[in-house]
């Protein structure tokens, strides 16, 4: 055990290591000058060239490409993650003022994929091509093809205009106000958590059909146990595990989707300070975030591949 | 609401202009000698009621804190109410000029001096006094930057030579060749041009970029302030303008212009006070009760620029004439109408008073509700210069804002139907659009550019002017130049006016950038908010302190 994990631990630390090497080096070869978020168009317009080196030395820009990444891997260390090149503030505060409201989405979001996901595909799988299966097989496929970001614009819109609603503009976080948090985060959370819950309905759905055939589930009928005991204590234990593993890529969608909702609910959460970030070219924030979201779906993944043996206790990491 | 919003800065200045200028000007440009007979000073309207928290949605996500640097709402929107001004744009019209910090000033009659008379007892947020060392700071800082600071309103202090501050009191600046009064006032009444604390520039090496919270004398004060979210402020009780400022506190919420938060959160209630309102969400708010909704016009131009120096066929007047012509206005106009509010213009602010007069313009060429006339002369012209079957490959650089990309289309359409000119869209990132407009890496490129004034001079130098930071098409017309020349150092206006309507023949017969629309403001506010009417304001930059606004 000890050995998969230290196995583990190399390759995450091998593939994060990766991620930041590429961010640093996508975002220093893009086209466009950050200083024209910082200076304005007009001032833009008018900096000489004395300026622009000026500026660039004091963001530091102006150092070579491999001494700004061992700067940057030693703001990592120091915990401060870097500076907004614009504002100063550092990426960290950034962090900690709106990762709990995304942290939050993103949870949520998992959990309602579970809570939709699983009931449904156990159902599709129990009675399959009946009436209540096609309906969930077709509302699967909808929530699947449909953009998360739009049918976030037509849930604001119909709040707005139907009963004059709209969420709290700024965060508000769960210990300062319970529900006005409640309510910056529901939105988001089930407009992602359905999404996600249509590929768990499914693949719940595919596992369970190819579990129920099993010797063991037929034997444990024949022993004339209830059909809920069947299914609770020997079919879904059995076909939880893609289930899992595919949860953790679907995290992957999560933080991914996370970016376009939230800007679709106009939640200020990481999503939607990465698109201001990359729309205003702030390497630093954007470098530092994407490698953030790196960190947690590496760790989500190494979590879900050790809880594969607390699952199924034939698993033995050796 | 909306039909006195409809009054527009010609209409407005013939009617209040024409009734008061006289005593105005004699009453507010002060000439040597003159002490302030009356001081315009901004008073409480007598109505007014003191307390209460003004909720305001505006674009305030500020690069940057330093307001001289910056170029965009998203300082001035939230940092304004925190400082003063020299002079100031009154709030009851947006245009005169009036006191702010300097109680009088003295114009010579050479127009080569400005005397300012700031009041006493005028403290800094940290408790420190205003003196004219502080005034003489921000303004040898703004008239020539240090390294590293880039400020777009130093061009119209290009005249200025030596600042001196004579007394602790009286700040002289020396011009080095007068310019036309309306053009120095608007300039030290430019809202951007804050009095900060020679303390503050010192401490911070001239940069003030990183630095949230610098004292001002502003009528509120820095509470707190939450990165793209909110920005609280509270009443400053020792403002020198007492009882001023009405309101308790100040909410500024970051919300995006023409945005859907921006228009949901004032539909809903969450703010009080909406800024660039986008055109769905302000129509639905006229209509609802208890609510106003202005309109006014914006210091921007929308436009596309041809490069000159790239294209052989782009550098012939006669192509650019050409596109100019081609070009249906009324249509270009109704495209975006969801999107963001415009009104029809030439190569001058439309509504200003010794531009074309829109009844006149739209009788032009180019500006007409029938273009097959234009588009005629636009056919002949392409065939005179030697492209009667057109051009093919332009690369055509389309800023990605939500108005450039449905106007790109409707113009590439447009250039293909009326002329058989070809182009390619490429839709490109701000900064890179800005990156490709000052390389010359296009054919034609359109966007929006600004001006501090609306006074032509700051136009024809910014915008057409040889060397002119904007002047992407790399656009040189020597008579044009010496006219322009001439126009910024002719103080006579009514000598000026005959010398402007010539300069606007000569850019319609050789256009340095095609006019696409003149953006407006859409403002709307709950009737609980008085003391605020921007029908008549020029632009979002002047008039953002909100000192005189109060609550019921």
């Amino acid at each position: 055990m000890r050995k998969y994990l230290a196995r583990r631990a190399i390759y995450a630390a091998v593939t994060l290591l990766g991620v930041s090497l590429s961010i640093f080096a996508i975002l220093r070869v893009l086209p466009g000058d950050p200083l024209v978020a910082i200076l304005g168009v007009e001032g833009h317009a008018q900096m000489k060239p004395a300026d622009r080196e000026r500026i660039m030395a004091d963001l530091g820009f102006s150092d070579p490409l491999p001494i700004q990444y061992v700067h940057w891997l030693g703001d990592i260390a120091a915990g401060q993650l870097g500076k907004s090149f614009f504002r100063g503030d550092t990426v960290g505060e950034l962090i900690r003022h709106r990762g709990p409201i995304s942290a939050e989405i993103g949870v949520l979001a998992l959990i309602v994929s579970w809570l939709v996901g699983l009931p449904v595909g156990i159902l599709s799988a129990f009675k399959p091509n009946s009436m209540p299966d096609g309906i969930a097989r077709a509302l699967s496929v909808t929530f699947i093809a449909i953009p998360g970001f739009w049918l976030g614009m037509l849930i604001v819109l119909a709040l707005l205009f139907w009963f004059g609603y709209k969420t709290p503009i700024v965060i508000v976080h769960f210990w300062d106000n319970p529900w006005q948090n409640l309510q910056i985060v529901v939105g988001p959370a089930v407009v992602l958590g359905l999404a996600q819950g249509a590929y768990i309905a499914r693949m719940s759905r595919s596992c369970m059909l190819e579990v129920i055939g099993e010797d063991f589930v037929r034997t444990a009928r024949a022993k004339g146990l209830r059909e809920w005991l069947v299914v609770m204590r020997h079919a879904l234990p059995n076909a939880l595990l893609p289930v899992i593993t595919i949860s953790g890529v679907l995290l992957g969608f999560v933080l991914g989707g996370s970016v376009a909702v939230e800007q679709a609910f106009g939640v200020p959460g990481l999503g939607r300070a990465l698109v201001t970030a990359v729309i205003e070219r702030d390497i630093i924030v954007v470098q530092n975030l994407v490698l953030l979201y790196a960190v947690i779906f590496v760790g989500v993944n190494v979590l879900v591949d050790l809880s594969y043996a607390w699952l199924d206790p034939r698993i033995r990491y050796s | 609401m909306t039909d006195r919003n409809n009054v527009n800065r010609r209409a407005f200045l013939k009617r209040v202009g024409t009734v008061g200028a006289g005593a105005m000007a004699a009453s507010r440009i002060h000439r040597p000698g003159e002490a302030s007979a009356q001081d315009a000073t901004v008073r409480p309207d007598p109505a007014a009621k003191r307390g209460g928290t003004l909720r305001y949605g505006v674009l305030s996500a500020a690069a940057h804190f330093d307001v001289h640097q910056s170029g965009t709402v998203a300082n001035i929107g939230p940092q304004s109410p925190m400082y003063d001004t020299l002079i100031r744009r009154s709030p009851r019209d947006g245009q005169t000029i009036i006191p702010d910090l300097a109680q009088r000033w003295e114009i010579a009659p050479d127009g080569k001096k400005y005397t300012f008379h700031l009041r006493k007892g005028v403290k800094f947020h940290d408790g420190a006094d205003l003196t004219a060392d502080d005034v003489k700071a921000t303004y040898d800082r703004i008239c020539r930057p240090p390294k590293g600071v880039v400020i777009p309103r130093t061009p119209l202090f290009a005249t200025v030579g030596d600042i001196v501050a004579v007394d602790p009191y009286t700040v002289e600046f020396r011009m080095t060749e007068a310019r036309p009064k309306a053009y120095m006032l608007g300039a030290f009444a430019s809202g951007w041009n804050i009095i900060v604390r020679k303390k503050t520039l010192d401490d911070n090496q001239g940069n003030l970029r990183q630095v949230m919270s610098y004292p001002g004398t502003g009528p509120f004060k820095h509470v707190s302030r939450q990165d793209k979210e909110v920005w609280i402020q509270e009443r400053n009780p020792n403002y020198w303008n007492k009882p001023l400022p009405n309101v308790d506190r100040l909410e500024i919420y970051h919300l995006p212009a023409f945005s859907p938060e921006l228009g949901s959160s004032f539909l809903s209630g969450k703010i009080d006070y909406a800024r660039l309102l986008d055109p769905v969400s302000w129509r639905r708010a006229k209509e609802m009760p208890g609510v106003t909704a202005g309109v006014f016009n914006q210091s921007v131009i929308q436009a596309f620029w041809t490069n000159m120096a790239k294209n052989k066929a782009l550098a012939d007047p006669r192509v650019r004439r050409a596109i100019h012509l081609a070009m249906d206005r009324p249509a270009l106009i109704d495209v975006v109408k969801d999107t963001a509010p415009m009104q029809i213009g030439g190569f001058v602010y439309p509504f200003h008073e010794m531009s074309t007069p829109r009844a006149e313009l739209e009788k032009k060429l180019g500006y007409q509700k029938d273009i097959k006339p234009a588009v005629q002369e636009a056919r002949r012209l392409m065939k005179e210069a030697g492209y009667p079957n057109g051009l093919k490959n332009l690369d055509f650089v389309v800023r990605d804002v939500a108005t450039f990309k449905l106007w790109a289309v409707a113009i590439q359409a447009m250039l293909k139907e009326h002329l058989n000119i070809e182009c390619n869209l490429r839709v490109v990132q701000v900064s890179v659009w800005f990156d490709e407009a000052a390389a010359g890496n296009f054919d034609l490129a359109i966007s929006a550019i600004v001006s501090s004034l609306m006074d032509p001079s700051d136009i024809f130098s910014a915008w057409y002017g040889k060397d002119g930071p904007q002047n992407y098409s790399r656009w040189t017309n020597a008579p044009f130049h010496d006219l322009a020349s001439q126009i910024e150092r002719e103080l006579d206006d009514n000598k000026r006016r005959p010398m402007v309507r010539k300069a606007e023949e000569m850019l319609e017969a050789d256009p340095p950038l095609i006019p696409i629309a003149y953006e407006q403001i859409y403002d709307a506010w709950y009737n609980k908010v008085h003391g605020q009417n921007p029908s008549t304001y020029f632009g979002i930059y002047d008039v953002v302190r909100w000192d005189q606004v109060w609550l019921t």
